[in-house]
């Protein structure tokens, strides 16, 4: 098998507005972000041979997209997934030019997140819940349909083990938060979070507060991948991929009864294995924050601190800025918005190309940095890129 | 009986565990191949891919550990309104080790739940037909 490292990259990035309500279609959505991103990148939709998207029917499709960018690409694909769907996408776009078959994709994911459909539930058909989710007829009846309630099942275990509390999962959210200051496009820009507020503010579900909670939003965002040999004549700063790995591992999505692995854990090494980094290397991250806890299990598995020490990771203050992992420095989605996670691909390329260069948002001399996708113990994507 | 609550959804895959349920009976799916036990039920079993499979009743006297736990302060599903705080519990049964069980721990305070719990099954009427496992603190 050849080594794909450093030989794709990514050249242009970007979104749309985000809101509460949109008041618009994630047809218009995606095509804002679609035209930032080709803005960014310097190229033009024609350009673009490939086109791709993850959702949970909640978008428009590949095909729409390129229908009124008036283009008609070789190939277009929309999946259904959330949380590391953009690393799986990515992947793909890379096998694709490597075979020939296309030489520039544009991936996204256009949601009303917040006045749509809303993926922390709400609103839902039970029985169709019960078909939708493989052994949902084992959760529903019982009350479980959020994410919050299936991870926190996880995170009451894991913190019993680990020693992990629920200051530790505050640490999370007012860094995160305090990033949330320094990015008015930021949903919580404003509005810092202190630990104290953390602690008093009452359980929404044991043991997650409403600020554990990411923030739903509508917005689109959009990536722009091609070769690194096409990226260096381009107009725009490339961001070369070291290393994309995903992987799922547990046997069910929504029904649990091994609580002691995540696929993260077997991402984890092989990600670094391709990249040829290690954690000790990376400079920036973006950690998938569904919820405050699912980042705190990520830096275990991705040996940025050992188990048992994660906490004291982040009381130390290692996810801010000047800390030794400056981690979701435009807040994240507990507190900039919610793309399943594409948001947060958004913001290391833009740390990694040293976009903020001059201004307190710029992680200093940050070369390389990972990005991380959870769509649950059972599903996770990573990847590491560099300058 | 509590109409507004989602009813299990019988189907081709699970229904010896319900119909067990409604009789007030543990039934578990059990792979011939690889012998474990493969819980939620499917089609074929989810550890080994074996489509040799039997269902092997427990039996009506079920205990069991709280393994993890939540408590919802906010119904996330229609019908829970009137359950607040809700506990969803992952119940390691005492005989079975390997095989965990998610429910709720009903009459349960936020103050006396806790991981190692002991619990045993007992079934709440949702309809005059149908009965749904749930656990108590014993
Ligand atoms: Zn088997």
């Amino acid at each position: 098998m050849v080594s794909i490292k450093d030989r794709y990259a990514i050249v242009g990035v970007g979104e749309s507005e985000r809101s509460k309500n949109s008041g618009t279609t994630p047809l218009h959505m995606a095509l804002d972000a679609a035209r930032a991103a080709l803005n960014d990148a310097g190229l033009e939709a024609k350009d673009i041979d490939g086109f791709m998207s993850y959702s949970e029917h909640d978008s428009c499709s590949s095909h729409q997209l390129a229908t009124y960018l008036g283009v008609r690409p070789k190939y277009v694909k929309d999946i259904m997934g959330g949380g590391s769907s953009t690393e799986m996408l990515i992947a793909d776009a890379v096998g694709l030019i490597e075979t020939g078959q296309v030489n520039t994709v544009l991936i996204y994911r256009s949601m009303n997140g917040r006045s749509g459909v809303r993926m922390g539930g709400g609103g839902w058909d039970v029985n169709m819940l019960q078909n939708a989710f493989e052994g949902g007829s084992f959760i529903i009846p019982y009350g479980a349909g959020s994410p919050s309630q299936w991870f926190g099942l996880f995170a009451t275990r894991h913190m019993h083990e680990t020693g992990l509390t629920q200051e530790h999962l505050g640490h999370v959210c007012t860094s995160f938060y305090e990033h949330a200051q320094r990015n008015p496009k930021a949903y919580f820009y404003g509005k810092p979070l202190t630990m104290e507020e953390y602690k008093k503010t009452p359980y929404l579900s044991f043991p997650f507060n409403k600020h554990d909670f990411c923030m739903e939003s509508d917005e689109a965002n959009a990536i722009i991948v091609t070769s690194a040999e096409r990226a260096k004549n381009g107009k725009s700063k490339p961001v070369y991929i070291m290393g994309i790995s995903a992987r799922q591992c547990v046997s069910h999505a929504h029904y649990w009864n091994n609580l002691d692995e995540v696929a993260a854990d077997y991402v984890a090494p092989e990600v670094y294995k391709m990249a040829g980094v290690g954690p000790e290397d990376i400079h920036v991250a973006s950690i998938y924050d569904c919820y405050s806890w699912v980042v705190l299990r990520q830096l275990e598995a991705y040996g940025f601190a050992p188990r048992g020490e994660v906490g004291n990771f982040v009381a130390e203050g290692n996810l801010r800025m000047g800390g030794k992992l400056p981690s979701n420095t435009a807040g994240g989605m507990l507190s900039e918005g919610y793309t399943h996670g594409m948001n947060n691909v958004l913001e290391i390329v833009r740390q990694v190309r040293h976009e903020y260069k001059g201004t307190d948002r710029q992680v200093e001399n940050c070369e390389i940095g990972i990005c991380t996708g959870w769509a649950g113990p059972d599903i996770a994507g990573a990847m590491i890129l560099r300058n | 009986m509590d109409n507004q609550k989602p009813i299990p959804v019988k189907t081709q895959d699970n229904s010896p565990y319900w119909d067990g349920a409604d009789r007030h009976e543990l039934i578990l799916q059990k792979c011939n191949s690889c012998q474990e036990y493969s819980h939620p039920p499917g089609p074929s079993c989810a550890k080994c891919g074996g489509t040799e499979l039997s269902w092997e009743s427990q039996g009506s006297e079920i205990s069991g550990k709280v393994y993890s736990y939540i408590i919802s302060y906010r119904p996330f599903l229609p019908g829970f309104q009137d359950d607040l705080p809700l506990i969803i519990a992952i119940v390691e049964i005492d005989k079975l080790p390997n095989v965990r069980l998610i429910g709720n721990v009903l009459q349960c305070s936020t103050d006396d739940i806790r991981i190692g719990l002991p619990v045993k099954m007992i079934w709440k009427e949702l309809t005059e037909e149908r009965s749904l496992p749930q656990w108590i603190q014993v």
